[in-house]
């Protein structure tokens, strides 16, 4: 990683985003925009709709696009892992933290001195900067596994006891005997990754005006451009 | 007739001392202690209550919204009691209003409550006093049947009827397995009934447990289950929808035939099974007019059973309240729940911690903090009481105490009150019975007394019911199907802090809650239960409970058989689970 | 001893005939949800076996586990107690007391070794060595440990037993403790709600004894028959909570006409028991059809879920209490605003910068 980051400095453009993580990015974000409306909807439904119960499908098809999310975001999550092993070295960031490594911690604090207005230029990384790196790990990549599987576990609530769901997930009841505290911790979930996005699409955005590479479009092209090579 | 509070002073502590534990047919966990001289006669009594939960302490800082349900769990057996007296005083603090509607549904909850308790009890917790099961065994099923036509014309009195359930007992008994009647007290001399008398109430007692469940459908209907039905305040939960769409699923006329029709069965059942059960006891137990205690002397009730929405007054209610002292029936006290000076509870004998013992305090001001221990003169070990010291700490029952008297409190209360002042509802009923089994009005203060006076309100409470239940429909005939207030149901509208008192009648007496809310939350909250008043230990002055003071005097037949015991002391329908929650 | 009795014997001596005995059996059956094979085998063990002893023990309850037990319709618990088990100690119906009651459960124990059915309702404190419920002047928890160590099976009545109930809910002055945080080593079977279902209770009991074994459980002990569907499984409003309908507030026209009470907090959404199929008190109601939300009253905990009537449940955060959307709503204002003072910082550190650099830039310019 440390000659990647080398490397890079001299040259003009380098590859960090495949087109699968680029295509999951995309999709994941508007997935997760998805369930985070619905889910709240399904926490706090809207106000009553009048006429025969019959004629009308509202609070099911909210549910429904929750949970028609839910399945685009797993299966791409499941892509996106596997990503991991057949990836490039990029897409192996946010799903680990190397926690042991002296140097992570050091430039770790750079980006923290950074965005605290104590240092005067962001180092330059390919991919995340070990902040970045730290924060998503925390507040994206567990919390995501984490909504899948309490989301699965809930989802077996109604797809009952011999469902695949149950099967699969069913443990999470051993931990929570009582859903209601899935459903609960599953809401606070949610509140974690919202508040994630937001720290997130501020960073990037402000990112590509501060600093002298390329963050937004690299997300489109997957070409990391240095802009002082460019000044 | 003005007769003392037993005290201490009155007690002799010598002789032997006999221990009960468990009470069995109760609800819930207690113990008694007695002292009998040589002729077998108790001098010293002692009653304790052997479980805590701490609902009180567990209430704190909760939503007051949901109280009901929390107090509706201190007891099973008269469900729906502390719910009703929670609403009550949630709304009393809050100064919510319920419609008219609401309050004749909780009066028939309240009462099929009532009923249903007193049928229970009667039959099933506390009949294997007076009825000797094995004579029933011997009975003739002929002369059964003339027993019972005589007494009543309930269908279910023919000779082929009572052979074939003393034959199905017979069996059941002969089998080597008698389940709950293993090892009771048959044969003791103190069982005074015919073998056919026997038969015929053992019969009931078989009809009442099928009955029962009856009973309770009026909660299912209003409340949704039986026991432990919902509650809300402001009103009820259950919408009323007689004649609209979506009915079907509300209080609609189908719902309504149903809560008359259980109230047409219970009411021929107490008139023909409940009532002439209970003539036929005193008939034959005249002469065993033990067990008066308190009730001669210090009565205590509430009231309930309003006959308008929101009118706690003493007018307005169908169940008498007041307090009568030392037996002075030509004077009934007006009981008021706020005045610090009249309802106060004492610790000095009970396992909680006060600052100052040697006080009483005032619910409001309340404290539940347990404190377990042993008097210097208790013998065996912490873990293993042989014998209490009740000089010291010996219950986990509180000690309430109206202006420092202890006080009886339940149906014989209520109907003593009901006849001191005059009320022709209570006082005739009471006066025929005395009448019939040719007995003194001072009959009436006993174990039997109080278990006619319970006899006698379960067929008061059924002639009530079909009342609400005509006033529920006469006020949706005019097209009131209002059932819930909602103007303040969201805590942004409460005050900051407030306080409030609710209270009922219980099955087993003056039941009230004490409230203190402080920003939305529950700040204090105190339980005082008829059970608490009934099975109270002592308190700094020397005063002793009903429990102590209805065994006091009583002589045994065998002291090795509680059976007079028992008797006695079921005869106040104890609940454990209630008195310490 | 006479050759024990069993329940055919009882109801055909009461002249009840064959025919009638079958038809019980299939209703029976039937309740449970069994189909016609199943009547057959219950008739069969009520005419050859002799009753099973249970001891039923009270710890820190409120009886209504007792209650709604004698609710029972079907069976009746009359017949249930005269002909199907022998129910030789329980303190709420036994004729005995203090040393004769207590003497019956040695009996049993030596008698009845490893084949009598140990019921429990509600739980043993361990606050205080246990001295908050006192059974015969020592604590209930010895006496029910020492009748499980010979039990064949254990039942666990209501949420008391199963787990915890009012008692055991914060902050649990006693330490009441479920049955199955005691005992340990036998079959524990679960069968909560506060109180259970009565015909739930009894087709539990019965299925034992009808089919010689135990029913089988979920992975938190419950029998599978009654307790692997939700309430919101099977509840006729269901259609209501699909469509969108809702009581706002109580009484309104939503309440009158019958729609789905989620947004009063209904917990039928996490509950598992059979209230919205065998309904209660004889399939009269229930609480949903009664117009009060399910409060979760079978499920582990539901005390402490915040109040009944919100559908979110609160979370003790801080000592303050608020619901998930409050909390994250109050933590993305503060990032929103930490975002917004970030920003500003960024803009003018930019334009100090960019000035400093201007600056020094014309500083070089400048000929010194
Ligand atoms: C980041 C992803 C997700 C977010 C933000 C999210 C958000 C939410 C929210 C806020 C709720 C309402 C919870 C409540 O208050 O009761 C909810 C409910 C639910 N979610 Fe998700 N969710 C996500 C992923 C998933 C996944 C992957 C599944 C898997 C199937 C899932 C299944 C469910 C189910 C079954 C419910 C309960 C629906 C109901 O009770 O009717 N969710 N979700
Ligand atoms: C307008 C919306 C968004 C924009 C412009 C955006 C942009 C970006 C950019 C530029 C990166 C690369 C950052 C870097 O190289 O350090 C990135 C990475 C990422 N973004 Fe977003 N993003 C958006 C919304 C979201 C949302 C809603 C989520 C999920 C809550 C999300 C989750 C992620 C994750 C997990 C990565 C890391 C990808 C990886 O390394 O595998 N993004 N995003
Ligand atoms: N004592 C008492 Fe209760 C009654 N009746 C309640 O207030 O039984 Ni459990
Ligand atoms: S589970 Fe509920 S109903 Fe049963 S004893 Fe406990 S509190 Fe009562
Ligand atoms: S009333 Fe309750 S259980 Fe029924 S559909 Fe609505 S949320 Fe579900
Ligand atoms: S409150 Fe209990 S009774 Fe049934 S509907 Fe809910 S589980
Ligand atoms: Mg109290």
């Amino acid at each position: 990683m440390a000659l990647h980051a080398k490397k890079a400095v001299g040259r003009l453009s380098v590859h960090v985003y495949d087109a699968p993580v680029r295509i999951w990015h995309w999709v994941n974000a508007f997935s997760i925009l998805t369930l985070a409306l619905t889910g709240y909807f399904i926490g706090s439904p809207l106000t009553s709709v009048s006429g025969e119960a019959s004629a009308n499908y509202l609070m099911g098809r909210i549910r429904f696009i929750h949970f028609a999310a839910a399945q685009i975001l797993t299966v791409l999550l499941i892509l996106r892992v596997y990503w991991v092993f057949v990836g490039g070295v990029h897409a192996r960031q946010i799903f680990y933290m190397p926690i042991w490594s002296g140097r992570f911690w050091k430039e770790w604090s750079h980006e923290v001195r950074w965005y605290m207005f104590m240092g005067r230029q962001p180092r330059k990384h390919p991919g995340h900067n070990p902040l970045a790196r730290f924060t998503m790990f925390l507040m994206f990549t567990l919390p995501l596994f984490f909504m899948v599987i309490t989301g699965f576990a809930l989802y077996s609530d109604g797809a009952g006891r011999d469902s695949w769901e149950y099967v699969l997930f069913g443990w999470v009841f051993s931990i929570w005997p009582n859903s209601q505290d899935i459903h609960t911790d599953h809401h606070l979930g949610m509140w974690v990754i919202l508040i994630f996005a937001i720290v997130h699409i501020y960073v990037v955005v402000r990112e590509d005006i501060m600093s002298s590479q390329s963050i937004i479009s690299s997300m489109f092209s997957g070409e990391r451009l240095s802009k002082d090579m460019e000044d | 007739m003005t007769i003392g509070t037993p005290t201490v002073d009155t007690l002799e502590n010598s002789g032997k001392r006999i221990v009960v534990d468990p009470v069995t047919r109760i609800e819930g966990h207690m113990r008694i202690e007695v002292n009998v001289d040589e002729n077998n006669i108790i001098r010293n009594a002692v009653s304790t209550g052997t479980m805590w939960r701490g609902i009180e302490v567990i209430l704190k800082n909760r939503d007051p919204r949901d109280a009901w349900a929390f107090t509706e769990r201190i007891c099973g057996v008269c469900t729906g009691t502390h719910a009703l007296t929670s609403v009550r005083a949630v709304e009393n603090a809050l100064g919510i209003t319920i419609p008219e509607n609401a309050n004749s549904i909780r009066n028939l909850m309240q009462l099929a409550l009532l009923v249903h308790d007193h049928v229970v009890h009667f039959y099933h917790l506390h009949a294997l006093d007076w009825v000797d099961v094995i004579s029933s065994l011997s009975a003739d099923p002929k002369a059964t049947s003339a027993l019972a036509q005589s007494v009543s014309d309930w269908p279910l009195s023919s000779p082929g009827y009572f052979k074939d359930v003393q034959a199905r007992l017979r069996k059941f008994i002969e089998s080597g397995q008698p389940g709950p009647f293993k090892n009771g007290y048959w044969g003791n001399a103190s069982y005074k009934l015919p073998p056919e008398a026997n038969l015929m109430v053992l019969t009931h007692y078989l009809e009442a447990l099928d009955f029962q469940k009856e009973i309770v459908k009026i909660h299912s209907i209003f409340g949704g289950k039986n026991p432990h039905p919902n509650w809300l305040v402001g009103g009820v939960p259950c919408p009323i929808n007689v004649d609209g769409t979506g009915g079907a699923g509300a209080i609609n006329m189908e719902r309504l035939n149903m809560v008359a029709s259980v109230i047409d069965q219970l009411i021929e059942f107490n008139d023909k099974v409940y009532i002439p059960d209970i003539m036929a006891i005193g008939a034959f137990y005249k002469d065993w007019l033990y067990g008066g205690g308190l009730s001669g002397k210090n009565v205590l009730a509430y009231g309930d059973v309003p006959e308008h929405a929101n009118d706690y007054s003493e007018a307005n209610l169908k169940l008498p309240r007041g307090a009568i002292i030392n037996g002075n029936l030509a004077e009934v006290h007006p009981v008021d729940h706020a005045d610090p000076e009249q309802i106060q509870e004492f610790v000095t004998h009970s396992w909680y911690r006060y600052p100052d013992e040697t006080k009483g305090l005032h619910p409001w001001d309340g404290v539940t903090e347990p404190h377990y221990e042993l008097g210097p003169n208790a013998k065996g070990s912490k873990t293993n009481i042989e014998q209490l010291d009740e000089n010291a700490k010996y219950s986990w029952i509180k000690a309430p105490r109206w202006r420092g008297h202890a006080m009886e409190v339940g149906p014989l209360a209520r109907w003593v009150l009901g006849y001191a002042q005059n009320k022709a509802e209570f006082k005739e009923p009471v006066d025929k019975v005395l009448k019939d089994l040719g007995l003194p009005l001072s009959a009436l203060f006993s174990t039997f007394g109080r278990t006619a006076a319970r006899a006698l309100e379960s067929t008061w409470a059924g002639h009530q019911m079909r009342h609400f239940q005509n006033k529920l429909i006469a006020s949706v005939r005019t097209g009131d199907s209002y059932t819930a207030n909602v103007d303040k149901w969201k805590p942004e509208t409460w005050p900051r802090m407030v306080k409030g008192v609710g209270f009922t009648e219980a099955p087993r007496g003056a039941l009230a809650h004490w409230i203190k809310i402080k920003e939305g939350r529950i700040d204090n909250y105190q339980c005082v239960v008829p059970t608490t008043w009934n099975g109270s230990p002592r308190d700094p002055a020397g005063n002793i409970g009903a429990f102590e003071a209805a065994l006091l005097d009583m002589p045994m037949s065998d002291p090795a058989q509680p059976l007079e015991i028992l008797r006695t002391i079921h005869s106040f329908d104890p609940c454990l689970a209630c008195s310490t929650h | 001893m006479a050759t024990a009795e069993t329940f055919y014997d009882v109801i055909r001596r009461q002249g009840i005939t064959r025919r009638s005995f079958t038809k019980f059996c299939s209703l029976t059956a039937a309740s449970l949800g069994l189909g016609p094979g199943a009547a057959n085998a219950m008739a069969e063990a009520l005419q050859t076996r002799q009753r099973v002893p249970v001891i039923w023990m009270h710890g820190l309850e409120c009886t209504c586990c007792s209650e709604s037990f004698i609710r029972s319709a079907h069976p009746l618990v009359k017949d249930v107690v005269l002909s199907m088990i022998s129910l030789d100690y329980d303190e709420m119906i036994m004729a005995a007391a203090g040393h004769q009651a207590e003497a019956i459960l040695g009996e049993t124990r030596a008698k009845y070794k490893g084949k009598y059915i140990l019921a429990v309702e509600g739980n043993p404190p361990l606050n205080e060595d246990g001295m908050y419920c006192i059974a015969g002047g020592r604590p209930f928890v010895e006496k029910l440990r020492w009748m499980a160590e010979d039990a064949m099976a254990v039942i666990a009545w209501g949420t008391c037993a199963a787990s915890g109930c009012v008692q055991a809910a914060k902050p649990n002055p006693t330490r009441a403790t479920p049955v199955d945080k005691v005992i340990h080593g036998k079959p524990i079977i679960k069968v909560p709600g506060c109180p259970p279902i009565a015909e739930v209770m009894t087709g539990v009991l019965t299925f034992i004894i009808t089919f010689d074994k135990l029913p089988e459980l979920d992975r938190q002990g419950r029998p599978k028959m009654f307790y692997s569907q939700r309430v919101h499984d099977k509840c006729y409003r269901r259609p209501h909570f699909d469509a969108g309908q809702f009581v706002e507030e109580w009484d309104d026209e939503g309440a009158r006409k019958g729609y789905c009470l989620y947004k009063t907090g209904c917990k039928g959404p996490t509950t598992y028991n059979a209230c919205s199929t065998v309904r209660w008190n004889g399939g009269v109601s229930f609480p949903i059809q009664s117009g009060h939300g399910c409060i979760g009253c079978s499920e582990q905990g539901f005390w402490d879920q915040g109040s009944f009537y919100d559908r979110l449940t609160n979370v003790e955060q801080f000592g303050i209490e608020a619901n998930a959307d409050k909390i994250g709503l109050t933590a993305a204002g503060v990032v929103g605003g930490a975002i917004t003072a970030h920003a500003a910082a960024t803009v003018i550190k930019r334009v100090t910068t960019k000035r400093e650099k201007t600056e020094a830039q014309h500083g070089q310019e400048t000929p010194s």
